[in-house]
């Protein structure tokens, strides 16, 4: 039986508050000598005489429930207070939560639970390009000194072309391309050696005005206002000796800015014997993109620049590569977050990150950004798989400036490109003036390029969902949610390549793979895309021989169970050629498209609001809250307006029935509760 | 070796054929009998009105969802927790939760966080929606920890703060009201406005509209802890009698189902 509501009063005695106490605003009240911060409510900490209830239990739980999904936590007693205040209209205090940051962090939750864009620390990446590794060295007078390289750096100077920029007779040092310590003894490296092959740089992580001619706002001294968030580890601060560092030392080849360099031609023949000067490898030979394109200069920005031309660097102040603390591919640099479930501004802790996890970290921020402005800004939520918009600060700016990929760009080049085609992500949309360091300031970018299709061409998602197939089966679920299940069938021996034919796997792959096709431009575990022009669905290039083989550099593209002796079928296209040329974008415009998009994005949010999974018994609710959804323009806001308000989430509250039951159940067997 | 045959097995041996064949003869006569019956038309049994079942009691329908209560989402949960604080960030919270302690009443965060429920999805780990004994262990040890801290800090005053002793009411987190004076035995009269407030602060509703008689429950708890605080033979603490009472009083809230689920 309900309980007898009880005759609302009016607030006694204390001054009606403002709901929108600014929940996620709670700032940190550390002051010296208390030990707690500020509290929730001074006016509402007065223990007078226990007041009558104004409310019944069914509504201030109600409220509780509200506050939990909409603000993100339970309610303060001063905000208890206002619900008791006459004449508080709880539809209007809906109303004003869901423009409120609460909501956007609760349906984000959802949409993270469901795609987990978080990429494994086993993923490394750590482009040569992009990467500084660290050697250190006994510089003049006998002092320690760190130089900064970048693996296979072409030099004009024939002893250390493709390798560390002094030899062993200038260092006492061979340095492995390997991620190993050097070998050998280290000799004084005298003034004149160190100043004609290295140079010294006021970096971007040393230096908050880096593009400057003379940068003096220093890290930790002129710089303040650097981001909090911003933390280079000591050893990127420091030189050898422990003592800030001013400056760093480069080797001279990377320190360049230019935008393109002229491809390094040598004529050099393939030599017999040990590598000369003490090298480690022997002297690198001219590429076969060189040659061909001797005439053509090259952009320093592109993946292959560094292998091809010795006068392309890493840019202004270094900002093109990121800086290791040793000679590794993977060192670490910065101390970030390992989890921040409450946002960046108040992670759950923070430490030492190798670069691969400074660049997945902002990666999934690009996602959470991305999302959050959909869900603040109360956007048509299908931009979540269709549009091209996104957002970048200072680091995503990076990675995207410098193209990269995780394949060598050599497996690209008999296809004629000289690194790794056509960029999800066109550089030239970037906004030109942020800068490396900057990490509170998200630029909007409104068109990352044609091939752009919400998070399905975003880093985080094609390096978390690493296969065609896995990427296809993520939005499947995520989006549509729908999931793969095998019939049982019996699965027989079969040498069928096709899937969607094959007894067994057909019921799954019939639909999967024409999915799995909007991804075969993007190769696996990789964020590019392979242009139509270089590779089509259908190359000669790769079609099979007399022998029944196609040219070995095809393997990595094209599939030889789907090849004849008049070409060869790109990987993952079989099954649905149209959809290869549209791309992730055409994934995008047909799970838009689907009708199940909206009934999917009903039964997420509900399932999350509710505590469990839609059954038919809420049938009802699910077709009213599609017909909304839809007709609102795909807001979420407006479903979970209608959702919050509908009696059946009002009614959510179990603990009339069955805990209930076990309370009163409880009082026999005692204990306080 | 064989047994010699007795004159009993040997009539029995005589007998047998003969019963072999009443036998087979009885089953022919059944196999016929059922055969005929099959024919027959099937019997019909006409329905009749059931009779009116007497009433014997009147019950109201119990129409209320039956629904399992709802995890409160692990954000959620510790947004409410350093809420409860104070409004700190979670790592200065951190440092005060540890205080001069170290790991002995806190640990530190990254060890809770997949305890509560928070999902890692970096690993593929994904949220808790359901507790587990690791769960509520990390919410008792939590609630601890809280409810230790905010005695200190509202019933005993920070270390070093001007004027000494307890901070103003407006200035308290979890315990605001005034405490009883030493030795002073709690009635419900008094008990019961102070506890009103804890129970808002961590339940959300006033203590009169508890299914239970949560008010007088919680009496005896707050009671026989300071009567245990205050035995001559009990352990040293560093809380008076009565701020034990208030410390479990608060831990048996923070720790209630009622808190971790909506």
């Amino acid at each position: 039986m309900p309980r007898p509501r009880s005759p609302r009063r009016p607030f006694r005695g204390l001054a009606a508050l403002p709901l929108a106490l600014a929940p996620f605003a709670l700032a940190s009240h550390a002051a010296a000598g208390t030990f707690v911060g500020a509290p929730p409510s001074p006016a509402a900490n007065v223990a007078a005489a226990t007041p009558a209830p104004a409310r019944t239990l069914e509504e201030y739980r109600r409220f509780r429930a509200l506050s939990i999904d909409l603000v993100g936590r339970m309610p303060t007693r001063a905000e208890i207070q206002e619900l008791e205040r006459a004449g508080f209209d709880l539809d209007r205090w809906i109303d004003a939560r869901l423009g409120e940051r609460g909501v956007v962090d609760r349906l984000l939750r959802v949409y993270m639970d469901a795609l987990r864009l978080e990429v494994s620390p086993a993923f490394t990446v750590t482009p040569q390009a992009t990467t500084l590794r660290r050697v250190q060295l006994k510089g003049p007078g006998g002092a320690a000194l760190f130089v900064y390289y970048r693996l296979n750096q072409r030099r004009a100077r024939e002893a250390t072309d493709g390798e560390f920029c002094l030899t062993k007779g200038e260092s006492g040092l061979q340095v492995p391309a390997a991620d190993r310590v050097p070998t050998g003894e280290p000799i004084e490296v005298t003034q004149k050696v160190l100043d004609a092959n290295t140079v010294e740089v006021k970096p971007w992580w040393l230096y908050g005005d880096y593009r400057a001619g003379d940068p003096v706002l220093r890290y930790g001294d002129a710089w303040k206002t650097a981001s909090a968030r911003y933390q280079p580890l000591p050893a990127l601060l420091n030189g050898p000796d422990g003592k800030p560092a001013s400056a760093v030392r480069v080797c001279r080849e990377e320190a360049q800015s230019g935008a393109t360099g002229r491809l390094l031609l040598t004529g050099r023949k393939r030599a017999p014997g040990p590598p000369p000067f003490d090298r480690l490898r022997p002297l690198p030979l001219d590429d076969g993109y060189a040659v061909q394109h001797k005439a053509e200069p090259i952009a320093c920005t592109s993946q292959a620049a560094h292998t091809l031309s010795s006068e392309c660097g890493c840019g202004v102040g270094l900002e093109r590569c990121l800086p290791s603390d040793a000679n590794t591919a993977d060192g670490r640099a910065f101390a970030l977050p390992d989890s921040a479930p409450l946002g960046l501004d108040r992670p759950l802790n923070a430490g030492p990150q190798t670069l691969s996890a400074w660049r997945r970290f902002w990666w999934t921020q690009e996602a959470v950004r991305f999302l959050e402005d959909v869900l603040a800004n109360d956007r048509d939520f299908r931009d979540v798989v269709t549009a091209r918009r996104t957002f970048v600060n200072g680091p995503l700016a990076q990675f995207y400036q410098a193209p990269t990929s995780s394949t060598p760009p050599q497996t690209r080049r008999p296809f004629g490109l000289v690194d790794e085609g056509e960029p999800l992500f066109d550089p030239a949309r970037l906004p030109k003036d942020l800068l490396v360091n900057d990490l509170d300031r998200w630029d909007r970018v409104e068109d990352r390029g044609p091939r752009a299709a919400g998070v399905l061409t975003m880093p985080v998602f094609l390096t978390k969902y690493a296969s065609r197939r896995a990427r296809g089966a993520a939005v499947y679920q995520a989006f549509l949610c729908k999931s793969f299940l095998a019939a049982g069938v019996e699965l027989t021996p079969s040498d069928e390549p096709d899937l969607t034919k094959r007894a067994g796997c057909s019921t799954c792959h019939a639909t999967l793979e024409p999915l799995a096709a909007y991804f075969a431009r993007v190769p696996e575990t990789d964020w590019s895309f392979l242009p139509p022009a270089s590779f089509p669905v259908d190359s000669p290039l790769c079609k099979k021989n007399a022998q029944g083989k196609a040219a070995g550099f095809c393997a990595p593209f094209y599939d030889p169970a789907f090849s004849d002796d008049a070409h060869g079928t790109l990987r993952g296209a079989y099954a649905a050629r149209a959809h290869v040329d549209e791309g992730p974008a055409g994934a995008g415009a047909e799970l838009a498209a689907s009708p199940d998009f909206a009934t999917c994005a009903v039964e997420r949010v509900s399932s999350a609001f509710l505590g469990r999974a839609l059954t038919s018994d809420d049938a009802a609710l699910a077709t009213s809250l599609r017909e909304t959804f839809v007709a609102s323009g795909y807001r979420m806001r407006a479903l979970v307006r209608a959702l919050v308000k509908s009696p059946r989430y009002l009614d959510a509250s179990p603990w009339s029935s069955t805990l209930l039951r076990s309370e009163r159940g409880a009082t026999a067997g005692g204990g306080a509760r | 070796m064989s047994a010699p045959e007795t004159k009993r097995d040997a009539r029995a041996r005589r007998t047998s054929p003969l019963l072999l064949l009443a036998i087979a003869a009885g089953a022919a006569l059944l196999a016929s009998g059922a055969s005929s019956c099959g024919a027959r038309p099937p019997e019909l049994v006409a329905p009749t009105a059931a009779p009116a079942i007497a009433p014997r009691a009147s019950i109201a329908q119990d129409s209320a969802p039956k629904e399992e209560p709802r995890l409160v989402p692990a954000e959620a949960w510790l947004r409410t927790y350093l809420q409860l604080f104070g409004g700190l960030a979670p790592l200065d919270a951190q440092a005060r939760l540890r205080g001069a302690d170290g790991a002995q009443i806190f640990d530190d965060w990254a060890t809770y966080a997949s305890a509560i429920g928070l999902p890692d999805h970096r690993f593929d780990l994904p949220r808790g929606t359901q507790t587990n004994a690791t769960m509520l262990a990390t919410f008792e040890r939590l609630g601890e920890a809280l409810c230790a801290r905010a005695v200190e800090h509202d019933l005993q005053g920070p270390k070093g703060g001007t004027p000494p002793g307890p901070p103003p009411l407006e200035a308290r987190v979890i315990f605001a009201f005034e405490a009883p004076s030493p030795g002073t035995k709690l009635e419900r009269a008094s008990f019961e406005p102070r506890f009103d407030v804890l129970h808002r602060t961590f339940l959300g509703y006033p203590a009169s509209l508890a299914p239970t008689d949560r008010t007088g429950r919680f009496l005896s708890l707050y009671q026989d802890v300071v009567a245990r605080h205050a035995a001559k033979d009990a352990p040293k603490s560093r809380f008076t009698p009565e701020q034990a009472g208030w410390s479990a009083v608060c831990e048996g809230l923070i720790r209630h189902p009622e808190f971790q689920l909506y």
